[in-house]
This record gives C-alpha cells, sequence and structure tokens, in this order.
C-alpha cells in the first residue's frame, strides 16, 4: 500500500527554498571570513582602517623568522594532543563500557568526573595547573613528587617541559570530548558482533583490533577534525598557564596571532596568521575526510 | 518633581541599606531614569574589587558623588586585568565612537591615546595649581602645549627591592652586592631572589630598571626603536648579564622564568622562602595584611640595586582618567569624579602612591617610612615610552629574557633577534 500525498513545494524548484537560508548562513559564516581576507591584504593597525592594498603583511609575516618557531610548536602541540586526546578518550570510555557490562557502581561518577574538566573554562584550565606545576618548594606536585623521593621538575622554566606540561594541561580538559565521541560510537556497535567473537573464542585484542577499532573508524576521523581544530585554536589555557613562555617555548599559532594584534596592533598581520590556522584546518580536514571516503 | 524623589529616596538611603545599595549596581552609579549618563570604563580593583571592604568603600564615595548629582547616572563598565588588549580595545572603540565617555587609560598608553587625538581636554575641573603640583613627568604626560589638561594619572607605582632582614640585613646598593647577598642566602636555604622573568609586561617593566640606570633608551623622540645600536646595546647586554648572572650562579632559581605574577613573591614572604624579590611598592601594604606581625617586621624595602650606587632606576607606572567625549558636561563630570573620588580619597584608601605632593601631607595614610623611602626612589622614576611600539618591545624583551635564562639563546643573538623583530614590527605601523 502507497501513501499517496501532494507535491511538496520543494518538489519542483528547490532553490528559492533554499535561498533565504542559504543567504543567512552565507552572511553569518562567509562575511567575517572575507573581512579576515580583505584585512589580510590591507596596512590595517588595531588603530588605523586600511588606506592601501597589499601582500606587505604576507611577505613580512614569511620573513619573520618567529613564525616557523610557532608553527614547530603548534605541529608539535596539535599532533601530540591529537593522538593523545584520542588514546585517552579510547581508554576511558571502554574502561565505562566494559565497567558498565559487568554492573561495576560507580561507572556514572567516573564518567562525571572526566566530563567536569571538560565544563572549566580555558583561562580557569591554565590558573589550576600553573598552581599545581608552581615550580616554589612548596609548589603541589613537585612536593607530592618530593615525597616519593623523585623531583624536582622544572614543570614551567624548562621551554621543553614547558610544552609538555601545556599537553597535559589540554590534555585533562579535553579528553571528556573524546571520550563523549566515542562513548557514542562504541554504545552504537551491534552488541550481537560481541557475541559471536566470545563464541569463536576472541581474545579481548582480538576483539577489539577485529571489531570495535574497524567500527569507530568514522568516530575517530571525525574526532580527530573536530579534537585537532579544537587544538590548533586553543590559547587561553597557554594564555593563562605560561603566557607562551619561557621565551616562545609554548607559543602556539592562535597565541601568536592574538599577541600580533594585540601587543603588536598589527591587524592586517593578525589577519594572515588567522588565515594560516583556517587553512591549516581545512587541510587536515579535507585530508581526514579524504582518506575516509577512500576507505568506504 | 524629580528633585523631590531623589532626595526622598536620598534621605530614605542614609537608613536604608538595600535602597543605599540601589545607588550602585554592577553596572550604574544612580538612579536608573536619571535623564543624564556618562559611561565610564573602570578597572576591577576599586568599585567593583574583589576585596569586599574596598568596594565598600569606593561605592560609598560614588553614592556621595552621585547623591550631589541627582541628574545623573553613571553606567560602568568593566575591564579586565588583561591591559594591553583591553587598552587596544578601548582606543579601537572610541576612534570608531562607540567608546565610553570616560575611562581608565593604563599610564603606559596615554601616549598612544593622545597621538591619536581622542582624549579630550578636562580644563575646567583641574585648576593650574593642581596641575603644577603634579610630579614633572606625570604633567608632561597628562598636558599639552596648549595647557590643555587631557587625562588626570591619579596614581603612579614604582619598583623596589624587598628583602628579609634577618637573612640580608643591608640593603644592596649594586648588582654585585646583590648577587653576594642573594648567594649567601641560598647557601642558607633561601631562594636568593626572586623577580619576574615569564611572559607578561611585568617582566619586562622589572627588568628595565636595570637598562634605564645605566641612561639606556628604548626609543628615540620619532619613537622608533634604537634599543639595540649605539651605546643602547652595550647597556642592554650588562643589564641582561645581571638577571644571567644571577641565575646561572644560583643566587636566583631557573623557576624565575615561570614567574607571570607578583604574588607569587607574597606567596613566597608568607613561605618564608626567599630571601629578597623585586617588586612593587603596593605590595607592602599586602606583606603587611598577610603576614603575622613579627614575621612582616623583618621585611623592608630598598631601592632596586643598579651598576653603581649612583646609577639607580625604577620602572613607574599607574593609571589615569581621561574623558573621551566631547560633551563639555560629561568632561566635566569625569574630571569631577576623579578629583572627588579617585585622587586623594581613593588612593589614601588603598595606600596608592599620588602624583601630586600636596596629597602626601594631606592625608595621614602615607606617614610610614616606607613612604619616605617611595618619595625617594621616585626622583629615579621612569616611565615607560610614550610610543605606538613599546607593547612590542616589552613582548621581545619577555621572550628575550626567557630564552636567555633557560639557556636557549645566547645573549648578543637574542638582542639581535628582539631588535630586528622590533624594528619590523615598526616597519609595519
Amino acid at each position: 500500500m502507497t501513501t499517496a500525498r501532494g507535491p511538496a513545494p520543494a518538489d519542483g524548484r528547490p532553490w528559492p527554498w533554499l535561498v533565504p537560508a542559504v543567504l543567512f548562513l552565507a552572511a553569518f559564516y562567509a562575511v567575517p571570513v572575507v573581512d579576515v581576507v580583505r584585512l589580510a591584504f590591507s596596512d590595517a593597525t588595531l588603530i588605523r582602517a586600511p588606506e592601501r592594498w597589499s601582500t606587505d603583511a604576507l611577505r613580512a609575516l614569511m620573513r619573520d623568522p618567529a613564525l616557523r618557531e610557532v608553527l614547530v610548536t603548534t605541529v608539535v602541540f596539535t599532533a601530540v594532543n591529537v593522538v593523545a586526546l584520542q588514546a585517552m578518550g579510547l581508554l576511558i570510555t571502554l574502561t565505562l563500557v566494559r565497567g558498565e557490562a559487568r554492573g561495576l557502581r560507580g561507572m556514572t561518577a567516573f564518567r562525571t568526573l572526566v566530563l567536569a574538566a571538560w565544563v572549566v573554562p580555558g583561562i580557569a584550565n591554565g590558573l589550576i595547573w600553573q598552581i599545581l606545576f608552581d615550580e616554589a618548594p612548596y609548589g603541589t606536585l613537585n612536593s607530592l613528587l618530593g615525597f616519593a623521593g623523585l623531583g624536582p621538575v622544572a614543570w614551567l622554566s624548562d621551554p621543553d617541559m614547558a610544552l609538555a606540561s601545556a599537553v597535559i594541561a589540554n590534555l585533562w580538559q579535553g579528553t571528556a570530548f573524546s571520550m563523549i565521541v566515542f562513548y557514542a560510537a562504541r554504545r552504537g556497535i551491534d552488541p550481537t558482533l560481541y557475541e559471536v567473537a566470545a563464541i569463536d573464542g576472541a581474545s579481548p585484542w582480538r576483539t577489539f583490533r577485529s571489531v570495535t577499532l574497524p567500527l569507530l573508524r568514522t568516530a575517530i576521523a571525525v574526532n580527530t577534525v573536530l579534537v585537532a581544530v579544537q587544538t590548533l585554536n586553543t590559547f587561553d589555557a597557554i594564555l593563562a598557564l605560561t603566557g607562551g613562555g619561557p621565551g616562545r617555548a609554548t607559543e602556539v599559532l592562535s597565541l601568536f596571532t592574538f599577541n600580533t594584534v594585540f601587543y603588536n596592533l598589527d591587524l592586517a598581520g593578525g589577519s594572515v596568521l588567522a588565515l594560516i590556522l583556517f587553512l591549516l584546518a581545512m587541510v587536515m580536514a579535507t585530508l581526514v575526510f579524504g582518506w575516509l571516503g577512500r576507505e568506504r | 518633581m524629580r528633585v523631590i524623589a531623589f532626595a526622598t529616596l536620598g534621605a530614605l538611603a542614609a537608613t536604608t541599606p538595600v535602597i543605599a545599595q540601589d545607588l550602585v549596581t554592577r553596572d550604574r552609579v544612580g538612579l536608573p531614569d536619571a535623564p543624564n549618563v556618562m559611561t565610564f570604563r573602570l578597572t576591577p580593583y576599586d568599585l567593583y574589587s574583589a576585596d569586599a571592604a574596598t568596594a565598600e568603600h569606593f561605592a560609598g564615595l560614588f553614592e556621595e558623588f552621585i547623591r550631589a548629582r541627582p541628574d545623573w547616572r553613571i553606567e560602568t563598565q568593566l575591564q579586565t586585568g588583561d591591559i594591553g588588549p583591553e587598552q587596544a580595545r578601548l582606543l579601537q572603540q572610541t576612534q570608531a565612537g562607540r567608546g565610553p565617555d570616560c575611562a581608565m587609560v593604563d599610564s603606559s598608553q596615554l601616549a598612544l591615546f593622545r597621538q591619536t587625538g581622542v582624549l579630550q581636554p578636562m580644563n575646567m575641573v583641574f585648576s593650574e595649581q593642581e596641575v603644577a603640583d603634579l610630579f614633572p613627568y606625570v604633567r608632561e604626560a597628562v598636558t599639552n602645549a596648549e595647557g590643555d589638561v587631557l587625562a588626570w594619572w591619579w596614581f603612579t607605582d614604582l619598583r623596589v627591592l624587598y628583602r628579609d632582614t634577618s637573612v640580608v640585613p643591608d640593603a644592596p646598593a649594586t648588582w654585585e652586592e646583590t648577587q653576594a647577598a642573594a648567594l649567601q642566602a641560598a647557601e642558607a636555604g633561601r631562594e636568593g631572589i626572586l623577580f619576574n622573568a615569564g611572559r607578561w609586561e611585568g617582566t619586562a617593566f622589572d627588568w628595565l630598571a636595570n637598562f634605564w640606570s645605566q641612561g639606556g633608551r628604548l626609543v628615540d623622540d620619532t619613537g622608533a626603536p634604537v634599543f639595540g645600536e649605539g651605546e643602547n646595546r652595550q647597556r642592554f647586554l650588562d643589564a641582561i648579564a645581571y638577571y644571567t648572572g644571577l641565575v646561572e650562579s644560583g643566587a636566583a632559581p631557573a623557576r624565575v622564568t615561570s614567574i607571570t605574577n607578583y604574588d607569587a613573591f607574597n606567596a613566597a614572604a608568607a613561605a618564608g622562602t626567599a630571601a629578597m624579590f623585586v617588586g612593587g611598592n603596593w605590595q607592602f601594604g599586602q606583606l603587611r595584611n598577610t603576614l603575622p606581625p613579627d614575621q612582616f617586621a623583618n621585611w623592608a624595602v630598598s631601592e632596586l640595586p643598579g651598576p653603581t650606587a649612583d646609577q639607580r632606576a625604577t620602572g613607574t607606572g599607574g593609571w589615569a582618567i581621561a574623558a573621551l567625549s566631547e560633551d563639555p558636561e560629561k568632561r566635566a563630570l569625569c574630571g569631577e569624579m576623579v578629583k572627588e573620588i579617585y585622587a586623594g580619597p581613593g588612593n589614601a584608601y588603598q595606600g596608592l602612591l599620588p602624583t601630586s605632593a600636596a596629597l602626601y601631607d594631606e592625608y595621614d595614610a602615607y606617614e610610614g617610612a616606607e613612604f619616605d623611602l617611595f618619595a625617594e626612589a621616585l626622583e629615579n622614576g621612569v616611565a615607560r615610552p610614550g610610543a605606538a611600539i613599546y607593547p612590542e618591545i616589552s613582548n621581545q624583551i619577555q621572550i628575550l629574557l626567557g630564552d636567555v635564562l633557560s639557556g636557549a639563546a645566547e645573549p648578543e643573538a637574542a638582542l639581535d633577534a628582539a631588535f630586528a623583530a622590533a624594528q619590523a614590527a615598526y616597519a609595519r605601523q
């Protein structure tokens, strides 16, 4: 039996119906991006409107030795975070699912605890970890390490260690997001597959490798893009934790952009950096979704 | 009718705390339906201070002020402590015609605001005698060649050396004496000397005293960076060598490159772990309120040491209040607010250093011996250059100190990089 229905408004000519929404979205999202492009090819500063158009801002940044240093820091910070955030998110998800399957008590509290870190504002995250990493003789983490006969660790004063500390602070806050994505995806896997694996005598590792991981592939790809973009845009936590120092040791691209605009008053230069950030995110998203498309 | 209503409300306010509170809210001072409005952007350190007693005291001052002007309402806008971006935003909004009528302007940004022509004179409020009584560097900053009062710098501050006299009995006057005293304290198990060397404005500002004490200049008369050339270059390197020597010798801990606020020094003093630190004058009152009396009694302040005992300098900062509206009534109200609330009563309550010599005699709050020292040190006060490039120079100094003190760069190469970056930024401005 078929259900009869009259012609829908969009059956014949969908464009008249779509145009308002498209125009609204274009204005809402595209106009700011176009404005950034416009400013990137100007000589605008924060206190002077554009007076002429050129590629001076772009060329000045390309000559700036700091850009290379900042890009390396950004790539390292983002790459380590993307891998670690997903590994930690997956680990917590699998622990939760296993705990729930076995009826362990406290799983909800565990999940809430992880989520609690996620809702902490970036600035507060930086301040919390700054207190924990304090290298004063009475600093929290170093005091704890001292009780165990370890340390002290130069958490924030050593350039290499400062970057690792920034990663730790970001992991603490960001893991919950990966956990949410993976938890939803893992709950969506048909339980029958696990029953079949158990009947076949598959080990937990084999089950993970042959059932869980392949079926989480889409979630991993989507999460990679989302987490990478979030990490690329991270600057508030780093600003509060180290301010980008010591030196430029923890100055990532988003923080460099912020400093260029608000300390150097260079709106054109900041716009160029914003475009670089935008392009980096776009290239990465394209690569990940391209890989996902081929796998299908 | 409105006056009668206000007078009634005023009378009630005197006896009813709830109504009194209504005159000062989180975004308003005065009656909500007052016909005249002045917008005022202020810092969170007085009327909206996190310290309840300070906020209450200023609320009282504002209430008294607005009761005398029943037709006015002050709409308050709070700026955060992130000075650079906040001030840049304020300037940008004012230029676009969206700024407040009156605002607090950081002293280091005054020249930039002046250059852009957004400051409106408040001559109708301040007499020639009051202007003449300002400290010379303050008067120069707030008045123009025509004698217009473009802002009122209502308090100043300076950097001094704090020491625990139970460990360092005598005030070191030179860099060499400082290192020797700090090393001795370090051998006794203390952190010899602490100072800001993390990535923030305080690092550059505190350290610059060492450069200025030798006669170093950051920019020339046109505002172009000159700190990396001529005689300035060697002065700059010598000032870096002083800090490097402190860290490399163990007189200062390596952790200084992670210090990004003055509170870290108060904490170290309270914990009894530091022997000396380079701090702000306002910390003296904080230490008095924080430490037990017997512990506080050990702490003393002295001028920042110099390369020789005769070469001294200290960075002076503070905040000004400026009218940004062209409306003469609003400009007048802005100036009167400065005069009746901030410059004088506000200074005295918070122990902030007035910029006018007469106020030191007028208030009992400035009778302590420490204020004699502050006044003496102010003789060697140097304000940050009023050049648009200063924030970037400060940024480069912060990077340079972090790199050099953590061993990531050599002083000469770091100075070359910082100077080149400042010049490139200047060319773009």
